[in-house]
């Protein structure tokens, strides 16, 4: 099954086949669902992306493009390439880190299995806040790690860990690790330990085996997991804002600013927001049409 | 092989104790006697008591497990419907409704809160639980089916024609086989929905009510006031009583397979 | 008409003018989040009989974005006192009859004559407060009394400063001795250079809680809203100061107001005068130690909080409210995230 094996993860249409009346009737809620609560709402914003700014926030329906003309220039450019930037690095980490505990879990007998996810995701059934100001406990000047490097005599004055783009990565990546294990995971657990052995037993070394057999056949779960990463990553604003000393602004803080700060200026919000959706979904579309044309051939 | 694995193992361990650390700090600070979320002064249990009296954090606990639970049983039927739907059939525009699917989880989630409030005013639709869930699943889905998808692009069609071939109708082979080898990927979804609904906070205030404030909305509220340890014990009480939950039913569910 | 008909009628008015009100009464208020205690919403339903529903946000724009929504109809809204003055502009207030408030008097003089509501016709002063420093005067041991003493190069990096522009570039302004209410485009590129050379010296920006790192050792500075600087002085009173800086400070002045369209105006009126009483105006002091209007409530306060500097200032300080400043805020926030992408990671 090598076609299978190469993954086409980030979208399996086009492999089936044609949908009879059964077939689209099963689909009818779907498509109403994202009808009403997709398409609607995306074409609301796109709307407001013309119009011009109201005094007291809200929309004056005056069509205007000046909002495109904002969102070019080059104050936000910088922190849409920096936003990139963290996104692109979390994911990796995520994806290093990530990837040896999916493995354990799904080769882990079926006993523990659920359980273990359950240990992974149980963390973030607690307030974000209030971990995340436990992470401000711990990385501050007289928090826990200070104290306790300070203790061993490891160093001799505190060191500033806190409010810097260190804590900030951190932050991001114990926010977004869960969310590469748990796909990565639903493709370890149907891994076939005969596959794997059979490969030890032709002579290949662990690394080979990993990487011809268990990586390909992991692939659809780390392509999973690099979009549910990556994509929420670009709009995060909240932990950058505490770890970072809301120094280290990402277009989701601009974009938060325009409806819940001073600015008031939701049509540039929502010209931020189409520009990001539109960008989204040329480069899915894109990434998406090459699976399918890798597998078809 | 088995190198490997001990090798995976512990670092599987170290993970979560990464994972643990703040945890540990947030439950050790549920018993701290200082108001203030910053130094450790000494023991008391006097904020779990304080729950005790706090009639609106309770209600926004409640209200948080109402919408996350209807929130991830929604996700996981649309998700998986999607994911699989799209995965057995050709449709024409299948792949646009796809990428509509993903949408919302690029979209920064003020816009999707401000303009989902539009719509659910232009509709005449009333703030409360429906809207809030509608926004959660709304993000929700999306990771269910994205989890969904993976695990069906090494779905054997060979499977499900051999439940039709012995006899199944479609709903049966599908229940039987189909739903089945999908389960770990539901479940992993499911996980993660509920993780995302519990903690939403921007999308939930442009579309909740005042009787259906969220945990979340709660804290995020009290920040200015200082995060006294009683948000530390709901967290705690919240986690401890969920996890008891899931190992009764875990239990329950070996003693009658 | 015939007599049955007529006593008919008659019998159906009488009833229609006796019936009871048509459900329990309600009151939807929609507050800051920090500023209405648990307590004070009890008090005012177990003697009114009034259920409160109470949201609340973080920011006077949050509360405008719901408001103008449509999605509900709010009753009591509690907007600084800018957007008090957009409000009234836009017509959005409801205009206050004060023989319905006669609590009105216990709040004081000097809260009359404020340019956005002069003589109180919309709005009724709830907390007032100020944006002033914090010094750790362990660590600080020069005197500090404005805003050049602060944005010095040998603080660079133990500043933490609210994350707000608007806040931000009046401070620059009020160095070059100009007011709130002149900020115009030309006078923030005015200003520009002096911010260039400020924000560089920040460590934290923090609207929410800036006591965190206050409190935490990680600066020794700081310049944040007088609540946070009085739950500050509460915790470490020998190792911290407030201080108004000698340039100008923000004086706001958070107000009650109701907004057209309310549903339950009645409600509305019998909530601001409860809590106008002074023991209940009391209570909010106690439990969020900003500036109280209420001059009998004052009277109430134990001498400790009176003696909070943070709380009630001493001496005659420069004090400024904010003016609407329309399309502009746009520019403002622009100015502030070009110049903190520039000096940021």
């Amino acid at each position: 099954m090598p076609q299978a094996a190469l993954g086409v993860a980030a979208g399996t249409t086009g492999r089936g086949r044609a949908p009879g009346r059964s077939g689209w009737l099963l689909l009818t809620p779907l498509v109403a669902w994202a009808l009403a609560f997709v398409v609607a709402p995306a074409l609301i914003m796109l709307v407001y992306s013309f119009a011009q700014r109201g005094t007291l926030g809200g929309v004056v329906y005056d069509f205007t493009l000046e909002n495109y003309r904002d969102v070019a220039d080059p104050v936000y450019l910088g922190i849409v390439i920096r936003s990139l930037g963290y996104a692109a690095l979390t994911t990796a980490i995520c994806l290093l880190a990530g990837y040896p505990v999916a493995y354990a879990i799904g080769r882990a007998s079926e006993r523990s299995r659920n359980l273990l996810l359950m240990a992974v995701m149980v963390p973030f059934w607690t307030s974000f806040l209030i971990r995340t100001y436990a992470w401000v406990t711990i990385l501050n000047a007289e928090g826990l790690l200070n104290s306790l490097l300070m203790q061993l005599q490891l160093v001799a004055e505190p060191l500033g860990l806190l409010y810097t783009p260190g804590a900030v990565v951190l932050g991001l990546v114990y926010t977004f690790l869960p969310f590469m294990i748990l796909p990565i995971y639903t493709s370890v657990e149907k891994l076939d330990g005969a596959l794997i052995e059979a490969a030890l037993d032709l002579g290949a070394g662990p690394l080979r085996a990993f990487a011809r057999v268990i990586l390909p056949l992991t692939s659809p779960g780390i392509a999973a997991g690099v979009l549910l990463v990556f994509v929420p990553a670009l709009g995060i604003y909240a932990v950058n804002d505490i770890l970072g000393g809301g120094r280290v602004d990402m277009i989701g803080n601009i974009i938060e600013n325009q409806f819940k700060g001073n600015a008031r200026n939701w049509p540039f919000g929502a010209a931020l927001g189409t520009t990001l959706l539109v960008g989204f979904a040329a480069v899915y579309a894109y990434v998406n049409r090459r699976q399918r044309l890798a597998v078809v051939r | 092989m088995t190198r490997v694995s001990r090798l995976f193992a512990g670092w599987t361990g170290l993970v979560m104790l990464f994972f643990y650390l703040p945890i540990a700090i947030l439950v050790l600070f549920s018993f701290n006697e200082s108001r203030l979320n910053v130094a450790w002064t000494g023991f008391t249990f006097e904020w779990y008591a304080a729950l005790l009296r706090d009639r609106v954090l309770v209600r926004a606990l409640e209200n948080s497990l109402i919408v996350a639970s209807a929130t991830t049983v929604a996700s996981v039927l649309l998700g998986t419907a999607g994911a699989w739907l799209l995965h057995r059939y050709r449709y024409a525009g299948g792949g646009l409704l796809e990428t509509l699917i993903f949408l919302p989880m690029i979209v920064p989630e003020v816009i999707l809160g401000v303009s989902l409030l539009i719509l659910f005013v232009a509709i005449g639709l009333q703030l409360g639980y429906a809207t809030i869930v509608i926004s959660h699943v709304t993000f929700c889905a999306p990771f269910v089916m994205a989890a969904v998808q993976a695990r069906l692009a090494g779905l054997d069609p060979a499977l499900e024609e051999a439940a039709l071939d012995l006899g199944a109708t479609p709903p049966e082979a599908f229940r039987r086989v189909t739903v089945p080898y999908l389960m770990p990927a539901i479940v992993a979804g499911a996980l993660m929905s509920f993780t995302l609904s519990l903690d939403e906070l921007i999308v939930t205030y442009f579309t909740a009510s005042a009787r259906t404030r969220t945990l979340p909305l709660e804290i995020f509220g009290r920040v200015k006031k200082g995060l006294d340890p009683s948000l530390n014990a709901i967290s705690t009480v919240f986690v401890v009583f969920t996890v008891f939950a899931v190992f009764s039913a875990e239990a329950l569910r070996r003693r009658n397979p | 008409m015939t007599r049955f008909t007529a006593f008919a009628l008659a019998a159906l008015v009488s009833l229609c003018a006796a019936a009871p009100p048509a459900a329990a009464a309600e009151l939807n208020l929609f507050a800051w989040s920090e500023y209405v205690p648990q307590s004070v919403l009890d008090g005012f339903t177990r003697e009114t009989g009034i259920e409160v529903n109470q949201e609340s946000y973080a920011s006077n724009e949050e509360m405008l974005a719901k408001l103008l929504s449509g999605a509900a109809s709010y009753d009591l809204i509690q907007p600084s006192e800018y957007i008090v003055e957009a409000l009234i502009e836009e017509k959005r207030l409801l205009k206050l009859e004060h023989a319905r408030i006669p609590k009105l008097k216990n709040i004081g003089k000097e809260y009359w004559g404020q340019a956005h509501d002069p003589k109180l016709e919309y709005s009724v002063p709830y907390m007032q407060g100020t944006v002033g420093i914090v010094v750790n005067v362990q660590k600080v041991k020069e005197p500090v009394t404005g805003y050049a003493d602060v944005f010095q190069e040998k603080h660079r990096g133990r500043l933490v400063i609210l994350d707000d522009p608007l806040e931000i570039v009046t401070w620059a302004l009020a160095t070059q001795g100009l007011g709130p209410e002149q900020v115009t485009k030309a006078n923030l590129e005015k200003v520009r250079p002096v911010l260039a050379r400020w924000l560089p010296l920040v460590k934290v920006y923090d609207s929410d809680s800036p006591k965190t790192p206050l409190l935490n050792g990680d600066v020794d500075l700081g310049i944040v809203w007088s609540g946070e600087a009085a739950i500050v002085l509460q915790e470490e009173p020998k190792k911290f100061r407030y201080v108004l800086p000698k340039e100008g400070a923000h004086m706001f002045i958070d107000s009650l107001a109701i907004p057209t369209g309310a549903a339950n105006v009645a409600a509305a009126y019998a909530f601001i005068d409860y809590v106008l009483r002074p023991e209940v105006s009391r209570k909010i002091s106690e439990d969020f130690p900003y500036t109280n209007p209420n001059v009998e409530a004052r009277k109430l306060l134990t001498p400790a909080e009176r003696a909070n500097e943070a709380s009630y200032p001493a001496g005659k300080p420069r004090l400024q409210t904010f003016r609407n400043i329309g399309p502009v805020a746009a520019d403002v926030d622009k100015l502030i995230t070009d110049l903190k992408a520039q000096s940021g990671s």
